[in-house]
């Protein structure tokens, strides 16, 4: 059985790349209809076709899993997911009482397709930065003779299959008249992988607590855009909601007792968002930000009176961060852990006489404070075999120093990654300007043609660049209204970091990209995701009145 | 598991006696908590009565369902389903894998016993919501004790119980606490409703579904399904096919079988849905499948009273719709039409020369008629204010009259022997934006009606999301929470309710974020302030749930 499904395999694999060589050395067939002429899939695959075809689904469609990696259950799960998805309006049943004849005609023949082939390779399901999510993925009928008809999805990894899963589900769409699930535009040949190896969102639950179901929700859409990073900032100076078992005071700096994370409820949700391909990046963010602590231990404040940073003048403070770090490495399987050193202010230290006193014994001015304590804060988290991520403060002030192996991330404004990948750090890319979503003013094409490597033109240098990550600070986001905060600029970034960046640079987004982003907005609504419109000025605006989903 | 028949109906009767004794007996002292929110009550709505000492219980790792002596057999799984729903949401905070068989077992509830006594599981309106619920004290503990006339009382049984419910941080298991617990409860109005509207935005089904759960957080129990209007026809009429090509967009549309769906996916959650059809005015949609609806191609609204072909549409749709929608009232709107394409039309202005009507009449005529066509159909009627406003002496004595252009108009109804719903926009209209959530606690639809069997005929009311600015993205924040405060309105007995909206802001705060670790995305609370609206809006500053 085995055997022969790698058989197959070779087969589709020759056909989906022949044929992708036709079509696009011949380009792509234009139709008259602009909408016929565009592909809603988002993100935009690397490469694809699709021919004039249209293939019914079989509501009982089955799951037929091969290779290596067919005992995994992450892709059975999924396969129940997406077929939920996918079937979402009741289809035509056999006892229904139904007008529709045509569609009766067909049921008698049969399906095109009642049987999702999905091959993965590998049975290795740890997932970590640059895991393969490539994927291939064929929908055509089958003719009878063929061996690889119907629906095969083709992947290195589990982590492929799911995202080929996504873009299948994408394809099928209910038809109205025949109640039936169509796919429209068959046979489809795609070929498809990544851009960039990290497409990150952030979260904020000290700002504002989400509960972990609103969390998985999410998570949940995030695979939708085939995002694949959570990077979930746990902590700042507002609250202190995650507990840490050896420091069993540090969550008192919660919001209220009802506003906290078990250590099981980060288990929980790293597992969830695992079974989704996605990692989660935890954040603990020092020595700035981080005012909450000392509402268990307020000896980690210079002062009662002077609460920010953290005290840099005791062992404590290291001791303390080391046990958290411990804590959450058993939490966190990602390589990654971001170590925050943003917008330190370090006017307690200066001002605190203890502090003082230790600044002028050890000899450090409070900026060379500041560097002593990140990269004290980096040799812990490197002893607990993680790679730090910092945020761009770190660089700017002193890049030199910073341990090599340090993932700069980019806030401030543009041309940082460029000098940070010259200095040979890897580099995240989350300008403020375009991918900050609390930042109400910006609008989708804004968001959509934020360019990672801007101003980076050697490859090997590119290459330092992970990708970028759009971040939804929590000031102003709550259960309430974070959904449609992110979605779907979020979306527009997403696109930026999966696909070719030729196939999304050149043109006018106005026709090729804003009506795939309306529908894949209309298409995260029909999942149930509170995405807002995506032509409004200010972004999480009601939409300005009656009207269609697809043009608001 | 369903234990058949042994216990009789006199011997849970003889339980309540004695459970109610006992705990007499363990509270004497204790001030019976009957105040707003006292004592740390935090249901909502607050029930009829409520009865709590002070001490904690665990809930054990397999808490289940029984049935003993119930004559409800749940052919259907309604209650259990409401068990699963009840677990899940009470689970679904936190992971709560504290071990109960570690903790001292008489204080560890095993399960549930759920006793029923009607058989039936049909959902109308009217029926029976009442339940008792006993949480026992730590002495004497295995098991609650849950007592409803029907089903659909007992899924409230089971939401009260899902708010006594919390994660305990440190055991790690889910706690009642301030046992024994003895409730009994029932509704104030047997309608209480939620208006949405799939015309100006297409709401998808996991929307609707969602907003069908939360409504059941707050017991309230009608989804009135503003269906179509002048913008939009997104729903199947499998009798006049082209209705639904007035539909936004082929896929911004339900099938009748989602219709199905939404009716059942409801009742599973005892909410009734009222299908509306507004007619004649708010119509225009229909048009674009079958044009001759309308007056003229440059007239288009209200439909064309001259024309038979309409009368004949409405047969049809209603005909439909008695085939999914089982509710015994129907929605026939009758709001704001303005008549001029009657007038302006030649041939409508001709029809109405030969048959002697001015326009009003002829609106007259045209509701009339619509009625007459849903009593056919075996439905009872309701129809927005302005019908009994301009004839109100000729509609069916079977109309239920809705209103929503102010205050003052229940009285003149239920004056005038007909059955009312309040909807007053100024303090139940969602899209109020300007409206806070306190005056929606505070609007009161008995005022100034004083006569008892005057008060009768007001069956409810109902708060209103009209969709001009609401799509998917952003319909639970402006329902949630302020439907809620009018929520308790409906349910709680008058001498219960709060005098003051602000004593019950902590509770009502408490509520919200309960909806929101459920899921659902309630806005803050939020001050009338120059920043925000009270409404929707989103919070201001980083803070707490509970304060916001």
């Amino acid at each position: 059985m085995l055997l022969k499904s790698q058989e197959h395999l070779s087969v589709l694999k020759v056909i989906i790349i022949t044929a992708l060589l036709i079509i696009f050395t011949s380009s792509l067939s234009v139709s008259t209809d602009v909408d016929d002429s565009l592909a809603y899939i988002w993100p935009l695959p690397a490469q694809f076709s699709s021919g004039n075809d249209t293939l019914s689904v079989d509501p009982a469609l089955c799951l037929s899993v091969s290779g290596k990696g067919s005992g995994l259950k992450i892709v059975e799960e999924a396969f129940e997911r997406y077929k939920a998805i996918i079937f979402e309006h009741e289809v035509e049943g056999v006892n229904s009482h139904s007008v529709f004849n045509n569609f009766r005609k067909r049921r008698s023949r049969g399906f095109d397709i009642g049987t999702l082939k999905i091959v993965v390779h590998s049975d290795n399901e740890e997932l970590q930065l640059g895991v393969d999510e490539s994927y291939t993925l064929l929908v055509a009928k089958n003719e009878g003779l063929s061996i690889i008809g119907e629906a095969t999805i083709e992947a290195n990894t589990v982590y492929g299959a799911l995202r080929g899963l996504e873009t299948f589900s994408q394809l099928c769409s209910f038809d109205y008249d025949t109640k039936s699930v169509l796919v429209y535009k068959a046979p489809w040949y795609i070929q498809d992988k990544p851009r960039f190896a990290f497409r990150g969102l952030l979260i904020d639950t000290s700002r504002h607590y989400l509960p972990v179901d609103v969390i998985e929700q999410i998570i949940e859409s995030m695979s939708y855009a085939k995002l694949n990073v959570l990077h979930w900032h746990i902590i700042d100076e507002q609250s202190f909601p995650l507990e840490v078992p050896t420091y069993p005071n540090l969550w008192k700096g919660a919001y209220s007792k009802w506003e906290r994370y078990t250590v099981e409820d980060a288990h929980e949700i790293v597992s969830f968002a695992k079974m989704r391909g996605i990692n989660v990046m935890a954040e603990v963010d020092v020595p700035g930000h981080a005012e909450s602590w000392g509402a268990g231990y307020p000896n980690l404040w210079p002062s009662p009176s002077c609460r920010e940073p953290l005290d840099v003048s005791k062992n404590f403070t290291f001791e303390v961060i080391s046990s958290i770090l411990s804590d959450l490495r058993k939490i966190f399987p990602f390589e990654l852990f971001h170590l925050g050193g943003d917008e330190v202010n370090t006017d307690c230290w200066s001002s605190t006489p203890h502090v003082k006193k230790w600044l002028r014994d050890h000899k450090l001015t409070a900026k060379e404070a500041y560097q002593y304590f990140v990269l004290r804060a980096q040799k812990i988290a490197i002893s607990k075999n993680w790679t730090p991520v910092n945020w761009e403060e770190t660089f700017n002030s002193f890049a030199s120093n910073l341990n090599p192996r340090t993932v700069v991330h980019n806030w401030l404004g543009g041309g940082v990654c460029p000098k940070a990948v010259a200095k040979g750090f890897r580099c995240i890319y989350s300008n403020q300007g375009f991918w900050y979503l609390d930042h109400l003013d910006v609008p989708w094409d804004e968001v959509y043609t934020a360019e990672p490597l801007e101003g980076i033109s050697d490859p090997s240098n590119q290459e330092l660049v992970l990708g970028g990550e759009v971040c939804m600070w929590g000031e102003t986001a709550d259960t309430s209204d974070i959904q449609q905060t992110i979605w779907p600029r979020a979306a527009a970034a997403a696109e930026r970091l999966w696909s070719r960046r030729e196939a999304i640079s050149t043109g006018n987004i106005t026709l090729t990209a804003l009506p795939r982003l309306h529908y894949f907005r209309c298409l995260l609504n029909r999942r149930g995701v509170q995405a807002a419109p995506v032509l409004n000025k200010y972004a999480r605006e009601p939409p300005i009145g009656p009207g269609s989903c697809y043009v608001q | 598991m369903w234990v058949l028949g042994v216990t009789e109906r006199r011997v849970m009767g003889a339980f309540w006696v004695l459970n109610l004794v006992l705990f007499l007996v363990q509270v004497v002292g204790i001030k019976g908590a009957h105040g707003i929110g006292e004592h740390g009550v935090r249901i909502w709505p607050m029930p009829l009565s409520v009865s709590h000492s002070h001490k904690s219980l665990y809930v054990g790792k397999d808490f289940k369902i029984m049935s003993q002596g119930s004559k409800y057999k749940d052919a259907s799984g309604i209650l259990k389903d409401g068990f699963s729903r009840f677990l899940a949401v009470v689970k679904g905070a936190h992971v709560v894998d504290g071990d109960t068989s570690k903790l001292d077992q008489s204080r560890v509830l095993q399960g549930l016993n759920v006793f029923i006594s009607s058989t039936k599981d049909e959902l109308q309106y009217g029926i029976d919501e009442s339940y008792k619920l006993l949480v026992p004290s730590p002495d004497k503990p295995t098991y609650a004790h849950l007592e409803a006339q029907t089903v659909y009382g007992a899924l409230h049984g089971l939401q009260t119980l899902s708010q006594l419910c919390q994660f305990n941080f440190s055991s790690r298991v889910i706690e009642i606490l301030m046992t024994p617990w003895i409730i009994n409860d029932q509704p104030r109005f047997s309608f209480r409703g939620l208006l949405i509207d799939t015309s100006r935005h297409y709401q998808p089904l996991p929307i609707i579904k969602n907003v069908i759960d939360s409504m059941a957080y707050a017991k309230l129990n009608v989804l009135h399904w503003h269906i179509v209007d002048t913008q939009s026809f997104p729903l199947e009429i499998p009798s006049y096919p082209k209705l639904w090509d007035g539909a936004y967009s082929t896929s911004e549309r339900y099938t009748m079988a989602d219709a199905a769906e939404i009716v059942s996916y409801a009742q599973k959650r005892g909410i009734n849905v009222l299908a509306e059809l507004d007619v004649p005015g708010h119509a225009l949609s229909w048009g674009k499948g079958y044009p001759s609806l309308w007056p003229s191609k440059d007239c288009q609204e209200p439909l064309d009273v001259s024309n038979e072909f309409t009368f004949k549409v409405i047969d049809g749709i209603l005909s439909d719709f008695s085939k999914v929608f089982k509710y015994k009232f129907v929605h026939l709107g009758g709001d704001e039409v303005n008549t001029s394409c009657w007038t302006l039309t030649p041939h409508v202005s001709k029809w109405l020369k030969e048959h002697s009507m001015n326009e009003s009449q002829a609106y007259q005529y045209f509701v009339l008629q619509a009625q007459k066509i849903a009593l056919l159909h075996g439905y009872e009627i309701v129809n927005w204010e302005e019908t009994f406003n301009n004839f109100g002496n000729k509609l069916s004595p079977k109309t239920v009259v809705h209103n929503w252009l102010g205050g003052g108009v229940a009285q003149r109804v239920v004056a005038a022997g007909l059955r009312c719903i309040v909807s007053n926009q100024d303090k139940w209209y969602l899209d109020h934006l300007d409206t806070t959530w306190e005056q929606f606690y505070m609007n009161e639809p008995l005022t100034n009606i004083t006569k008892s069997e005057q008060q009768k005929l007001v069956i409810g009311g109902e708060v209103c999301m009209w969709g001009e600015t609401v799509d998917a993205s952003d319909i639970q924040q402006t329902i949630w929470p302020r439907a809620a405060a009018a929520a308790e309105r409906l349910w709680t007995p008058y001498d219960k309710l709060a005098k003051e909206a602000k004593q019950v802001t902590g509770r009502l705060a408490h509520f919200r974020c309960l909806l929101n670790q459920r899921g659902i995305a309630a806005a803050p609370l939020a001050a009338d302030t120059p920043l925000t609206q009270p409404g929707r809006s989103a919070p201001l500053e980083p803070g707490s749930c509970y304060l916001q």
